[in-house]
């Protein structure tokens, strides 16, 4: 079967899919990641070698684009919009999570850098899933919009945390015989070279993108340039998602109309994730399933045990209501696309253990999305945000009108 | 030529504060118009509203939050205006501010008319707001006003 044969398939499918998982209220990626697995080489085997084999170029091309978007965030309008008790308990419950998860993993004895790999993981949640069971209910209120802040731009954090964690864990990995400070500086020297080739590429890409004229123009440029930080990145041995966040923060930060980019980028970026996470799904490993139990159940446990702590300290210090300091952590439960992501990047820099930990988070996910949902559901109704006890809200419209 | 010598000047403009029973009294009025744009006590161009900020009001919550993180894209929206929930009293109690877009396309009124052209043609849109070196909103051009102006000049009409 050639490549495109393959493509098509997973196209097709993975269209078939996403109709599927939203008829049983369910985000289109687990969706994807399911029918991945059905069609990858454990079951009926007709994701052809040769697209398996194209994985990691159309990992990076996904993940740019989700770190591009991502990087959105840090603009001055999103600091000033979402508050401060979004950026506290998104910060903390991220920090909490990769914490909690690190130290359990040690104490499951794995090694340094796998404990560390997972604790960064770990930090990433899943809007979609959290969006389908606030829909379906028609949860709304204080409590529902700071949650949708939390879990719109924890991710990006989780990025950086993960960008971070990786340079870390590949100076160790590759430098085992050298010290503790060459390790360090290793680290360090990735993490400035992203910075200063996303700020580079990201300045040029303000300076040239005034002569874009149309829609199509604007979209090749942004595909353009995007690549070229990416492969640049690559090429260098700089972290990827760290480049690319960087060129999109002072992309979004310099001009007031550099909003468009990201908007053509949003015409054609769901092909991409769509090939990205069914293939994440043909990768999946089936036979390890078997031997992950423990670390899963202790990554399903510690992850929630660190998101909530983090979520409650975030809550005190942004002087947050009590709603919120229970109840938020247990909707923050869905782990999803940036966490598959960064799982696939483990795999394909760490040959040994990454098969291990990216079927650990394969797995979880699934059993994210099973129970997350859920507790999204008791979080909502727990903090009153389920229309039924808008009596309230009710008797405020009668006085209105009176 | 220049957008100030074939713009419309007299522009229908709100203020944030005004409610959305007005507001959608006023696209009735206006129907033609696909945006009005929001200015504030000193005339000075904030916003513009779109009947599509409409369907956002009903929503539980702010989906622009969610425009920032690509994966929160699921698989069905369900954003129908036939299923939205409206009580009594909302019409007075949202206001222009509520679902106004801070994203503004403008251009100054001294720019050329060919830049007009090609700004609207970026945005995909029919028209864009049109103010002078301050921010101050003086006026609307649209694509049906540049249309005209050309066919004058080549004396088409």
């Amino acid at each position: 079967m050639n490549v495109i044969l393959g493509v098509s398939l997973i196209f097709l499918f993975g269209l078939v899919a996403s109709r599927f998982a939203g008829r049983i209220k369910t985000p289109a990626i687990t969706g994807y990641l399911i029918i991945g697995i059905i069609l990858g080489p454990y079951v009926l085997n007709f994701v052809p070698k040769s697209v398996i084999d194209v994985s990691g170029l159309i990992s990076n091309l996904a993940l740019s684009f989700i770190a591009f978007s991502l990087g959105q965030n840090f603009s001055r309008s999103v600091f000033q919009q979402v508050g401060r008790q979004v950026m506290w308990i998104s910060i903390l419950a991220a920090l909490g999570a990769c914490l909690f998860v690190f130290v359990g993993m040690l104490v499951l004895k794995l090694a340094f850098y796998t404990s560390l790999l997972f604790g960064v993981i770990a930090a990433a949640t899943a809007p979609a899933a959290l969006i389908m069971v606030v829909r379906q209910y028609k949860a709304k209120g204080r409590f529902t919009e700071i949650l949708m802040g939390v879990v719109a731009i924890d991710d990006a954090w989780g990025l950086i945390a993960f960008s971070l964690g990786l340079a870390f864990a590949r100076a160790i990995y590759f430098n085992q015989t050298s010290n503790i400070m060459q390790i360090i500086l290793k680290s360090l020297l990735e993490i400035a070279g992203s910075f200063v080739l996303g700020v580079v590429l990201g300045a040029m890409f303000n300076l040239f993108g005034k002569y874009m004229k149309t829609q199509r123009d604007l979209l090749v440029y942004t595909l353009g340039m995007l690549m070229l930080t990416c492969g640049l990145a690559l090429h260098f041995h700089f972290s990827v998602l760290l480049s690319c966040m960087f060129l999109s923060a002072v992309v979004i930060n310099s001009r007031r109309e550099n909003f468009r980019f990201f908007e053509a980028l949003q015409n054609i970026d769901w092909p991409i994730y769509l090939l990205f996470f069914v293939l994440a799904g043909a990768n999946l490993e089936v036979d390890l399933l078997k031997d992950i139990g423990l670390i899963g159940l202790v990554y399903v446990v510690t992850r929630m045990i660190g998101k909530y702590i983090g979520t409650y300290f975030g809550a005190v210090i942004s002087k947050a209501d009590s709603d919120v300091k229970k109840y938020l952590a247990l909707a923050q439960m869905p782990q999803a696309g940036v966490a598959l992501g960064m799982a696939l990047i483990a795999k394909s820099s760490f040959p040994q253990v990454g098969g291990m930990i990216f079927t650990t988070i394969a797995a979880t996910t699934i059993v994210y999305e099973i129970i997350g949902p859920y507790f999204v559901r008791v979080a909502l109704e727990k903090a009153g945000q389920i229309p039924a006890v808008s009596a309230a809200a009710e008797q405020v419209m009668e006085e209105v009108q009176a | 030529m220049q957008i100030k010598d074939i713009m419309q000047t007299k522009v229908v403009s709100v203020r944030r504060a005004l409610s959305l029973t007005k507001l959608l009294g006023l696209f009735r009025e206006f129907h033609s118009f696909p945006f009005i744009p929001v200015v504030d006590g000193n005339n000075t161009l904030i916003g513009v509203v779109h009947i599509r900020g409409f369907f956002d009001i009903f929503k539980p919550y702010h989906e622009n939050i969610l425009m920032r993180n690509p994966l929160s894209l699921v698989a069905q929206e369900d954003t129908d205006i036939f299923d939205v929930d409206i009580e009594e009293g909302m019409g007075s109690l949202i206001i222009v501010a509520d679902i106004m877009d801070k994203k503004v396309v403008k251009i100054e009124e001294n720019q050329d008319l060919k830049e007009a052209y090609e700004l609207i043609q970026l945005n995909k849109c029919e028209m864009i707001a049109v103010v002078d070196a301050e921010n101050k909103l003086t006026g609307i051009i649209s694509m049906f006003d540049i249309v005209m102006a050309v066919s004058k000049e080549k004396g088409l009409i």
